[in-house]
């Protein structure tokens, strides 16, 4: 299925300013885009305000995103966005190692340490998911009782079954692909009979090769016994739907999003480019979600707009109004500041901007929480080469990954973690298969037949396997604001302070370790190393390791049961600021081993109920968002 | 320039492992040539042409005696060699890279001699991943589920 109709509701700078609306969102990202659709379907007026540009709504503005990546010398996670100067983001090339008690200012994120961290996000419309890779795992039951269970971090103030029918909503809104079956460990449980809305992806050969081997093998961890076992990987990105889905009626696939009739988007074929962009538009993004909101006719969206700070009454603690500033031109300085009312605000600019925009507006909360609990997954990688050509650079990023280590009693004393094969070789790790070039020619001297032999043994074998790490909530991990940093528009940008607890660094020796085992058992030829000179060098036990961002940016506006040691409630609604919501995964209490979309989308539709039920419109009921076979 | 390329097209393939019929599908051929031509100048680029004539006719079909003569001539040549070796980075990813340091003080700089992918086109025409039955991130995918089959990895 293609989107098609009249032009998205790009809405002016003229039109918005001083006017009241019933909601307005900041951020078109997944959060802000479920919400506004959510809210637009049940005749709410919505405005959207997004810090990026509003062209590209369109397929002939998202080719140019694709021909940028193809034409950059550096393709890094966010090669295919401009940058602009006024809504700046960080880009990963921009850490560096920092020496003790050095700062690094040159990116847009100001990097206090002590761990460097090159996560990123997107400030286009559409938000990271542009750029996202798609996987879509649920969180685990025991993941929301950490407290409770493993005396660690935080719980919830929810439980995994109360969000049961917020993510069978968001598996569909999503589109996920993967097989029910193939998801059972750790206590995951779907309900009887659910079935997800697309088959799994076909796992790679790759996969199959490491599963032939591995099946089977048993881990012992804190006295439990685990046998591993190479697992389909949920992932939002348009395979064959399932026709057992939602009671029988199936799943029908949302292709490119076009204001013309376009015939892309349909399934993914394999361009293993999730990650910046995918070119087919076969991967979710929410412009998706974002185009079918403003299909309803009520919401608008004004882009090109910065939110800058909130204003809030100080008698009852509700928030006025939002100023903005409208840009022209994405680079030259330059904007007009507006101000806009609305009954409800919601931030949805990510856990970074969320807090950021707070803070900015000095309001850090009553428990003084906003912007502390950062969290965001560590990834240990491990690479080696395969006995034999096993495919590698082909499919999608990942197709398959090792489960059944996510959750146990070991996690009173260390980190839960998951793994994931890679089908794109070593490059997250070296820069592959540039770097393997490099070394051929320049360093083996190989050229012709010599060369390409090189190549199919020394590419084609690569098998990088991603190690997941779970991090808790602390406090002195934190996203702040200093008027010594701000961006072209005067807005002060994030700083970041982070560092890594043993608990997580106990699971990173532990990976390493059972990397080998795994390398070992498949063969396989072992060419990790750790760089002491790599941004996220650290040790632990004598060893060395290197540390890389996830990208998973949680925790800033921690959820939980009182506003004095939280900063939202349940419904991601603000303590101290009764018509404010703080929608994402700055909301989440922890992080599991599953990437955050998933989670934070199920939040929104919870989220999107709340507003409708505050605003005395009736919410759907639970049952009718999600979808049972 | 036109008639530099056929020598550009022999020793191309000489260098890549690519028939130069492969070679002058992908389209690049014309493009590579300029930009290398551009950067190093016509007198670099007929020398590196006349080097490599020179290795194929002593060689006289000897395959291994055709490489060793391209590792005399070319490939340990200070002037020579850096250039052969960028060629082969511009066909393999569609970058050009800048020279050594100790090229470009003693055989002229260029303002063009930096790194750039010599156009959107020339990297989804690398060899790279042909070379081993992938296609390049972003671009000629093979189609939904082709990636659980074994690379298909051809001559040619
Ligand atoms: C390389 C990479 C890979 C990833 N892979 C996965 C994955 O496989 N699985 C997974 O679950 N997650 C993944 N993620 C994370 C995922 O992208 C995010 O969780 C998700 O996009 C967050 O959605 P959001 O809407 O909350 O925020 P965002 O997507 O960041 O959207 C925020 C929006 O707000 C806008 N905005 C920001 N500041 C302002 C402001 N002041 N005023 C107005 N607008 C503003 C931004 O422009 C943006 O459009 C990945 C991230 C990266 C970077
Ligand atoms: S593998 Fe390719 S086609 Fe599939 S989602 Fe990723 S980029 Fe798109």
């Amino acid at each position: 299925m293609t989107t098609s109709g009249k032009d998205p509701a790009l809405t002016s700078f003229e039109a918005v300013a001083g006017q009241e609306f019933d909601v307005v969102i900041v951020g078109s990202g997944v959060s802000g885009a479920v919400i506004a659709k959510q809210l637009g379907a049940r005749g709410c007026r919505v405005l959207v305000l997004e810090a990026g540009s509003g062209n590209e709504i369109t397929v002939a503005d998202y080719e140019e995103s694709v021909q940028r990546f193809y034409g950059s010398q550096r393709k890094d996670n966010n090669s295919a966005y401009a940058n602009p100067r006024n809504a700046p983001m960080p880009r990963d090339y921009e850490t560096r190692k920092l020496p003790p008690g050095a700062s690094n200012t040159d990116g847009y994120l100001v990097q206090m340490g002590p761990l460097e961290i090159d996560s990123t996000y997107t400030r286009v419309l559409g938000g990271t998911t542009r750029h996202w890779e798609g996987k879509a795992l649920r969180m685990l039951p025991d993941d929301f009782r950490m407290r409770s269970l493993f005396g660690q971090g935080r719980d919830w103030p929810l439980a995994y079954n109360d969000l049961d029918a917020h993510y069978r909503a968001a598996e569909r809104e999503l589109g996920v692909a993967g097989d029910v079956e193939d998801q059972q460990y750790g206590g995951l449980d779907f309900g009887p009979g659910y079935v997800l809305p697309m088959r799994k992806m076909p796992l790679s050969y790759l996969d199959r090769m490491i599963a032939r081997d591995l099946d089977g093998m048993e881990v012992t961890l804190a006295g439990e016994t685990f046998p591993l076992k190479v697992r389909s990987t949920p992932q939002a990105r348009n395979g064959v739907p399932n026709p057992a889905y939602d009671e029988g009626r199936g799943y029908k696939p949302v292709g490119a999003v076009s204001t013309h009739q376009e015939d892309k988007g349909e399934r993914c074929q394999g361009n293993t480019n999730c990650v910046p962009i995918c070119p087919v538009q076969a991967k979710y993004d929410a412009r998706r979600t974002l185009y079918a909101a403003l299909e309803t006719d009520n919401v608008q969206l004004l882009a090109w707009t910065v939110a800058s700070r909130l204003e809030v009454d100080g008698a009852t603690g509700q928030v006025s109004q939002l100023e903005f500033k409208t840009y022209d031109d994405p680079d030259a300085p330059g904007h007009r500041v507006g101000h806009v009312r609305a009954k409800v605000f919601v931030l949805a600019a990510n856990a970074v901007e969320n807090a950021r925009l707070m803070l900015a507006s000095d309001l850090p909360g009553s428990s003084n929480r906003v912007g502390r609990n950062l969290m965001d997954h560590m990834y240990l990688l491990t690479w080696a080469l395969m006995p034999k050509p096993a495919g590698a650079l082909r499919g999608p990023i990942c197709t398959a990954g090792i489960e059944d280590i996510r959750t146990g009693a070991y996690r009173r004393h260390q980190a839960a973690v998951r793994y994931s094969i890679h089908n794109d070789g070593w490059g997250w790790a070296t820069g592959s298969p540039y770097s393997d070039l490099e070394h051929l020619v320049e360093h083996e001297n190989r050229f012709g037949a010599a060369l390409r032999q090189g190549l199919i043994d020394r590419v084609s074998r690569q098998f990088l396997l991603d190690c997941m790490i779970e991090v808790l909530p602390d406090e002195s991990n934190r996203v702040s604001v200093d008027p010594r940093w701000v961006d072209q528009m005067g807005n002060p940008r994030p700083v970041i302070s982070f560092g890594a607890t043993p608990y997580t660094l106990e699971t990173a020796a532990f990976s390493r370790r059972l990397s080998r085992r795994i390398f070992q058992r498949l063969g396989a030829e072992d060419h990790t190393h750790y760089d002491p000179l790599a941004p996220g060098y650290v040790s632990h036990g004598g060893e060395g390791y290197v540390l890389r961002g996830g990208n998973h940016w949680a925790g800033t506006h921690i959820m939980g049961t009182s506003a004095r040691d939280s900063v939202v409630d349940s419904t991601q609604r603000s303590w101290d600021h009764p018509n404010l919501y703080l929608a994402g995964a700055g909301s989440m209490a922890s992080i599991g081993t599953a990437n955050t979309t998933l989670t934070l989308a199920a939040l929104c539709f919870r989220t999107a109920e709340a507003i409708l039920a505050g605003l005395g419109t009736h919410a759907p009921a639970a049952a009718t968002t999600g979808a049972r076979a | 320039m036109a008639d530099m390329l056929d020598g550009f097209l022999a020793l191309s393939a000489a260098l890549t492992g690519f028939t130069g019929h492969r070679l002058r599908g992908t389209g690049q051929a014309e493009a590579y040539l300029a930009t290398a031509t551009g950067i190093v100048g016509e007198g670099v680029m007929r020398d590196l042409l006349l080097a490599a004539d020179e290795a194929r006719a002593s060689a006289g079909g000897d395959a291994a005696k055709h490489e060793a003569e391209l590792r005399r001539l070319i490939m340990s040549d200070d002037r020579l060699g850096p250039v052969a070796r960028n060629i082969i980075r511009m066909w393999y990813v569609g970058s050009w890279y800048q020279l050594p340091k100790p090229w470009r003080e003693a055989h002229g700089q260029s303002p063009r001699d930096h790194d750039h992918v010599v156009s959107p086109i020339s990297y989804t025409e690398g060899l790279l991943w042909p070379a081993i039955g992938a296609n390049p991130a972003g671009a000629k995918p093979a189609g939904y589920g082709m990636w659980a089959m074994p690379p298909r990895i051809a001559p040619g």
